[in-house]
């Protein structure tokens, strides 16, 4: 059992990420201080300070919360998406992009605290997350059980290197206003391309 | 067995004349721009102030703003400048190289190379990359211009030279090779990988696409 402490921390914790959350949504991420925050969810900024490092912690842990209720679903659904695994890699990332998209400016504000210098051990920088990598590989796999993806292939190179493609995608949205379709169909050209040199020879 | 060689032509910079009253104001400008970059470098971004800045170049902060308007402006003349001073050593890199594999794991090789004893200008530069003005982002455009078109200029004559297929659009598989080099910088910034790791790290990447692009 937890003790009341714990209970406490735990609550303060729930409360300063719902804050956290709605603010970003409403005013952006820069805007947002941790003293509107602290107010919004009716605890001491103090306590904020000891529950996370920093603003980039709060950033991070609320889009992982985030996504990880769309993960929870797209891994109960992952198994029943049907087409090539280049079709099935191109939906994953397609229904990212959709996702992200509603809130492009935090999520680009998420990738730009990922290159912090002042990164807290805490803090879960875009681009950690295990289930999104682990749907992939899971892809990449059946690809290769399916004769689609040739045995010696570096799955955890191809891995990076999608991975790497559909980050930096998002710097059209960055610079360029550029929405989850353009960037979906930009990623389905880029796996297209990767999966021309997978083909078992 | 062909025989067209890698070598690209930079277009030729014709020095303009200057007035002495111009040639004094580059002169701050540079002396500027030298200061900040030292302070960056040590500091990171949100630690070099204007006053620093200033103080280090031996001007006042009012002098450093004639130059210019704020500090971020000031970064980024400092990254376009550095982005600049690329070109020669990357295309140096795709001379001497006998494949498009070589020049572009050469060319990027040698980018690495002149950022390494730089990493935290070009991490800051990086965080900055995803929230910039239109503006500035013009710019920034403008000063990897001709870096970016390299790339390109590379899969073309790999194309040419029967080494690499015609057909992907090119442009695509300069962007992401681009995309790909930029990324690179992630794993030397925060894992303290040494450059020639970086830039083994990137060929395989590399290797992932020439496999695909291969004729």
């Amino acid at each position: 059992m937890a003790g009341v402490r714990e209970t406490q921390k735990l609550e303060t914790r729930r409360k300063v990420l719902e804050a956290a959350r709605d603010l970003f949504n409403e005013i952006g991420y820069e805007e947002t201080t941790i003293r509107a925050v602290a107010e919004r969810a009716g605890v001491s900024v103090g306590s904020v300070f000891t529950t996370f490092a920093s603003k980039a912690d709060v950033l991070s842990q609320v889009m992982d919360d985030r996504v990880d209720a769309l993960h929870s679903e797209l891994e109960r659904v992952a198994r029943h998406m049907r087409g090539s695994t280049v079709d099935r890699l191109s939906s994953l990332f397609a229904i990212h992009y959709d996702f992200e998209c509603r809130r492009v400016r935090l999520f680009l504000a998420h990738i730009a605290a990922s290159f912090s210098p002042s990164l807290d051990a805490s803090t879960i920088p875009y681009g950690r997350n295990i289930r999104f990598k682990d749907m992939i590989i899971d892809m990449l796999r059946d690809g290769q059980a399916k004769g689609e993806v040739r045995d010696d292939a570096d799955l955890a190179l191809i891995l990076d290197t999608l991975m790497g493609a559909y980050a930096w995608n998002y710097r059209l949205a960055a610079s360029q206003g550029a929405d989850n379709l353009i960037m979906t169909e930009i990623m389905e050209r880029q796996i297209r391309l990767i999966f021309a040199g997978l083909q078992p020879r | 067995m062909n025989h067209i060689p890698m070598r690209m032509h930079a277009p030729a910079i014709r020095p303009q004349k200057m007035t002495r009253r111009a040639l004094a104001k580059q002169q701050t400008r540079e002396k500027v721009l030298q200061s900040a970059r030292d302070l960056f470098i040590e500091r990171g971004y949100e630690g070099a102030t204007i006053r620093d800045i200033a103080r280090a170049a031996g001007m006042s902060t009012g002098a450093v703003f004639a130059s210019f308007t704020d500090k971020n402006e000031l970064f980024d003349a400092i990254l376009n400048d550095d982005f600049a001073g690329l070109v020669e050593p990357m295309q140096d890199a795709v001379v001497g190289a006998t494949t498009s594999r070589e020049a572009l794991v050469g060319m990027f090789g040698a980018a690495y190379r002149a950022h390494a004893h730089q990493l935290p200008l070009i991490q800051a530069a990086l965080a900055a990359s995803w929230t910039r003005t239109p503006e500035a982002e013009r710019l920034r455009r403008e000063a990897m211009r001709p870096i970016r078109s390299l790339v390109q200029e590379v899969l073309e004559r790999g194309v040419e030279r029967g080494e690499l297929t015609q057909k992907f659009d090119l442009r695509v598989v300069a962007d992401m090779l681009w995309d790909l080099y930029l990324a690179g910088y992630r794993p030397a910034a925060f894992e303290g990988l040494s450059v020639e790791n970086q830039t083994d790290k990137l060929a395989e990447r590399i290797d992932v696409i020439m496999s695909a692009i291969k004729a």
